[in-house]
């Protein structure tokens, strides 16, 4: 495999992540967010500076998520007051605030970025190889896929659907809305943050514009499209807009209005996404 | 030093003002929040500076930027939300992002990621007051916008048209029981409050000589603050709210830190929903 190929597979694995993680907040839980970069960006810049600090990789990646999570819960705390509409304004202020904060601080290296990231070490040897690289994000993907399947058709996947559909019949079943809320962002952002560790080891080179409006707006397309909710789905989308803007580089101009337009054709036609079943559309048509 | 600031930030919160009042209308008739409404006043903009630099007509210029922000604004409502209304909150929502991301990426390619200047100059008179001066442009953004306000209520309380809004807002199905147009009520609200929105572009416009594709997302997010600040669906609420925002914005830039003035609205969206969720006039 050329040195390109395995370039865009590894993207596509860490977008993988990253979706299927949005997808247990937007998905399971019902809860749009607008700043989910943000939760990679922190991941990111956590996992390289405790890197660059002189710790190690396992580490800084399980440091990456459980920092992640914890901004997540941050977050969630008083933004879970709010739903709907209102959650997908105060996630998207969230996002701006972290990258002006990325963009401003001394340790992450302002508006420059993050410089000379040291590349994932196991047991002690540096990872170099690319198809290496690309082995790690599959095998931790894949932990990633069992998990999302486990959680979903676990008590709590069922509690999110269900807060997800109807809050006050919900509520009415005994289900304490607020903290399951509380802890789909907090899942949500732990694993985007190990994605975000995963991208700044890979790339050693990170800088706030990656994890701004664009990229959050990028992960929504992904869940979307693929069917909201849905795993295969989110695996999916993330894969065709990975790999889409690869083929189609000369059309890079037009990406942006390519997802609004998506957007709103999706909703329009097809709510339920390319892999989404059925039966969700009667969920998502008819509760209101 | 203060007062300076607080009139810098009078004028700015005016302009919020008037974009939170096209959020506040929008969420209260339609229960979904538009996203879009920062496009909406961007388009404005982009309307009355292309007319002036090809015409040099003021009135013109400000008549073509209203009628461009009322344009976008009625195929976002025929074309993004009119399909979707009455499903689950999430689609309007999601179509509603979608359509701002259109709107955004289209206008930086018909008209260039560049800044562009407004494209006549204000010789900066202004008058000075206690130490605090207030330029003329900031008066005329802060007079225009206190005279939209006003026709606003007027036209609600007092017009047919106005009622019909305020009772579909109330409960739609009463409402169309009684003979009222409700999508005709929706295409008003729609109207009213991308009017309101593009003349705001068009003061910020002139207020900063920049006008850029990109030119409506911080004020579209700070105004919905407002809305929220105010407590969202009413209209003194949001007037209110986007008067405090502007000053806050302003001191804040002038006492705390200027590189985080962005910053500021969300702190305070973030206070307001943790202290007070419905907003200062909010009702439960």
């Amino acid at each position: 495999m050329s040195v390109y190929i395995l370039h865009v597979l590894i993207m596509v694995a860490i977008f993988a992540m990253l979706a299927l993680s949005l997808n247990i907040s937007v998905g399971f839980a019902g809860l749009v967010s607008l700043g989910h970069a943000a939760f990679f960006g922190i991941g990111a810049y956590a996992s390289g500076i405790i890197m660059i600090k002189g710790l190690g990789f396992p580490v800084a990646f399980g440091s990456a998520g459980i920092i992640t999570a914890l901004l997540g819960l941050a977050l969630a705390l008083p933004a879970l007051r709010v739903k709907d509409d209102y959650l997908a304004i105060v996630t998207l202020g969230f996002g701006i605030i972290v990258e002006i904060i990325f963009m401003n601080l001394d340790i992450t290296g302002g508006t420059d970025g993050l410089v000379g990231i040291p590349p994932v070490t196991l047991c002690g040897n540096p990872l170099y190889s690319k198809p290496g690289f690309l082995l790690l994000c599959v095998v931790i993907l894949g932990f990633m896929i069992v998990s999302m399947y486990t959680l979903k058709n676990s008590k709590i996947g069922r509690a999110w659907a269900a807060i997800r559909d109807n809050d006050i019949t919900a509520s009415f079943m005994g289900i304490n809305i607020y903290g399951y809320k509380t802890l789909a962002i907090v899942v949500s952002a732990f694993w985007a943050g190990l994605a975000g560790s995963l991208y700044a080891h890979y790339t050693a080179y990170i800088n706030p514009h990656t994890f701004g409006m664009h990229t959050s707006i990028m992960i929504l397309s992904m869940v979307v499209l693929g069917g909201i909710g849905s795993i295969p789905g989110a695996l999916l989308g993330a894969a065709l807009l990975t790999v889409l803007p690869e083929v189609l580089r000369p059309l890079a101009d037009y990406q942006d209005i390519f997802y609004g337009g998506l957007l709103v054709a999706m909703m329009v036609f097809r709510p339920q996404g390319i892999m989404g079943r059925v039966k969700i559309t009667e969920i998502f048509g008819g509760a209101r | 030093m203060l007062l300076q600031q607080l009139v810098n930030g009078l004028a700015a919160g005016c302009v919020y003002a008037l974009v939170a009042l096209g959020y506040t209308m929008i969420f209260g008739i339609l229960g979904i929040v538009n996203f879009a409404q920062g496009e909406i006043y961007m388009y404005g903009a982009f309307g009355a500076v292309l007319t002036l630099a090809a015409t040099g007509n003021l009135v013109l210029a400000i008549v073509a930027g209203i009628a461009a922000a009322c344009l976008v604004g009625v195929l976002l409502e025929r074309f993004a939300f009119r399909p979707v209304r009455g499903m689950h909150p999430l689609i309007p929502l999601i179509s509603a992002i979608g359509a701002s991301i259109f709107l955004s990426s289209l206008a930086r390619l018909i008209f260039g990621p560049e800044d562009r200047s407004f494209p006549m100059e204000f010789h900066p008179h202004s008058y000075q007051f206690f130490g605090a001066e207030i330029t003329e442009l900031q008066l005329v953004i802060i007079l225009v916008s206190l005279a939209l306000m006003v026709m606003l209520w007027l036209f609600l309380n007092l017009t047919k048209h106005g009622k019909a809004i305020m009772a579909v807002a109330m409960d739609s199905d009463a409402a169309k029981l009684s003979g009222i147009n409700v999508n005709a009520a929706y295409v008003t609200t729609f109207l009213l409050g991308s009017a309101m929105s593009g003349v705001a572009g068009i003061l910020m416009a002139m207020y900063y000589n920049a006008t850029a594709p990109n030119m409506g997302l911080l004020p579209g997010l700070k105004a919905f603050s407002a809305a929220i600040l105010g407590g969202v669906g009413s209209i003194p609420g949001a007037i209110i709210g986007g008067l405090v925002l502007g000053v806050a914005e302003n001191l804040g830039a002038a006492y705390l830190s200027s590189h985080f003035k962005d910053a500021f609205a969300f702190i305070a969206l973030v206070l307001v929903l943790i202290i007070r969720p419905r907003g200062i006039l909010g009702r439960q």
